[in-house]
């Protein structure tokens, strides 16, 4: 799990890492059980305050994303379905409602934006089997 | 619940050298476990702040307390408490690297010998090196050595990076982080002056803009960053009737706006849609932009 920090973004640091850490954990890039990285070297890495990583831990374990093991350190939660299920649908809506100002500012029409959308999901779609058939062909050499 | 005293309260401060007036009426005050930043340009008043709260130099008017003490009368107890890394580092240059922290050493009560040794093996210096041989980056390291130590309360950074290579400035930043915030929650505070405000945007919790002896801006980066904002919008036509009297800053080139907002950016960026902009975007100003924004208006 590799964080970074923007400061162009507006947001609070401890938010952007508790929100990072959420996304990793609904990504998979961090599984249940997976330590998170120490509070010194992250910061020191990040370059940030300590306070403000302690900050963030604090704030993801009150969440109940992830616990502290005294001596040991921070891991995520076993059992974080409820919340993946949760974060990957704030993450997917952060990004479409980007698209919809994006559509907004192109001043594309509702109608077209969603024939769109439905005509993409069809193009992937097709790339997706033309790949996977692809993929058994070659028993065929 | 009484609020802890603050380490660092400094109240209408008043300093000239001759006439020429150095600090003009500055009051700030640093709570404990913050890493208050402390910006201005060069010859804003910085140093001659910092030389108050150590008695190097005596306020002419206002009042400065450390720890609620007056450096002034209680000078052994404030140095006892913090330590402090100037703009220019100067050691005996016939000393040793090892030599300069034994001496140093001898005027603590503590000092915590395995933080040395990491610090030492960390920057690479050799302990037998004489100090007069160093270059200005490694003093600088010696310097901070001497100063996380002894692990007090108060760490006082004055430029520490001016004229230092990217490399050193940031491991001195890592440094400051790991091995001086290493301490209890709450009680490391850190005082840090300087114009290089990029490399140590992380790490301010608070801070403090001076200009010309005057404090002009004092904010929590948090909030700072969120107030501060820049918007650009592109039109399909030039627009002319949007008013903008609360931008902070504006430009114009044709169709295109960019506009800083402090504060008014929710109610500018109303306005700006109003006129159907074909794109509109906004971004936090970082503190070093603020710091020019806010002394270039």
């Amino acid at each position: 799990m590799i964080l970074q920090i923007n400061f162009k973004s507006g947001m609070p640091i401890y938010l952007q890492i508790v929100d990072q850490v959420r996304a990793a954990a609904a990504s998979g890039a961090l599984r249940p059980g997976e330590a998170l990285p120490s509070i010194r070297p992250l910061a020191e890495e990040l370059r940030v305050n300590r306070n403000t990583i302690a900050k963030a831990y604090t704030e993801l374990e009150s969440q109940g994303v992830i616990e502290t093991l005294p001596g040991r350190g921070c891991f995520l939660k076993e059992n974080q379905s409820a919340l993946r299920k949760k974060v990957r649908r704030e993450l997917l809506v952060e990004h479409i409602d980007q698209v919809v100002v994006q559509a907004h500012h192109l001043q594309v029409p509702r109608d077209e934006f969603l024939e769109l959308i439905r005509e993409r999901l069809n193009v992937l779609d097709d790339k997706r089997r033309a790949h996977e058939d692809h993929k058994e062909a070659p028993k065929e050499d | 619940m009484k609020s802890p005293t603050p380490v660092i309260q400094i109240e209408n401060l008043i300093y000239a050298y001759g006439r020429a007036e150095a600090v003009r009426n500055l009051s700030l005050t640093v709570e404990p476990g913050r890493c208050y930043g402390f910006f201005g340009r060069n010859g804003a008043g910085k140093t001659t702040t910092i030389k108050c709260l150590l008695n190097l130099l005596r306020p002419q008017s206002g009042q400065v307390r450390v720890f609620g003490l007056d450096p002034a009368r209680q000078e052994v107890e404030v140095k006892r408490l913090l330590s402090y890394v100037p703009d220019q580092v100067a050691f005996y240059p016939w000393m040793s690297v090892r030599e300069t922290l034994d001496y140093l050493a001898s005027f603590r009560a503590h000092w915590n010998r395995q933080t040395e040794q990491e610090l030492l093996e960390r920057f690479q210096l050799d302990p037998a090196q004489r100090t007069g041989n160093l270059s200005k980056g490694q003093r600088t390291q010696v310097a901070l050595v001497a100063a996380v130590c002894p692990e007090t309360d108060l760490l006082v950074l004055d430029e520490p990076t001016s004229g230092l290579d990217p490399i050193v400035r940031r491991e001195f930043i890592e440094a400051v982080i790991g091995a001086y915030q290493q301490g209890v929650p709450g009680k490391r505070t850190i005082l840090v002056s300087t114009h290089l405000i990029s490399e140590f945007e992380g790490l301010i919790d608070e801070f403090t803009l001076i200009d010309h002896g005057r404090a002009v801006l004092t904010l929590d980066a948090d909030q700072a960053r969120e107030r501060y904002q820049k918007i650009r919008a592109r039109f399909a036509q030039p627009p002319s009737d949007i008013d903008l009297k609360t931008a902070l800053r504006v430009r114009r080139d044709g169709r295109e706006l960019e506009l800083i907002a402090n504060g008014s950016g929710p109610e500018l960026m109303k306005r700006l849609r109003e006129h159907n902009p074909e794109s509109l975007t906004t971004e936090s100003l970082t503190l070093e932009e603020i710091f020019v924004a806010t002394l270039k208006s």
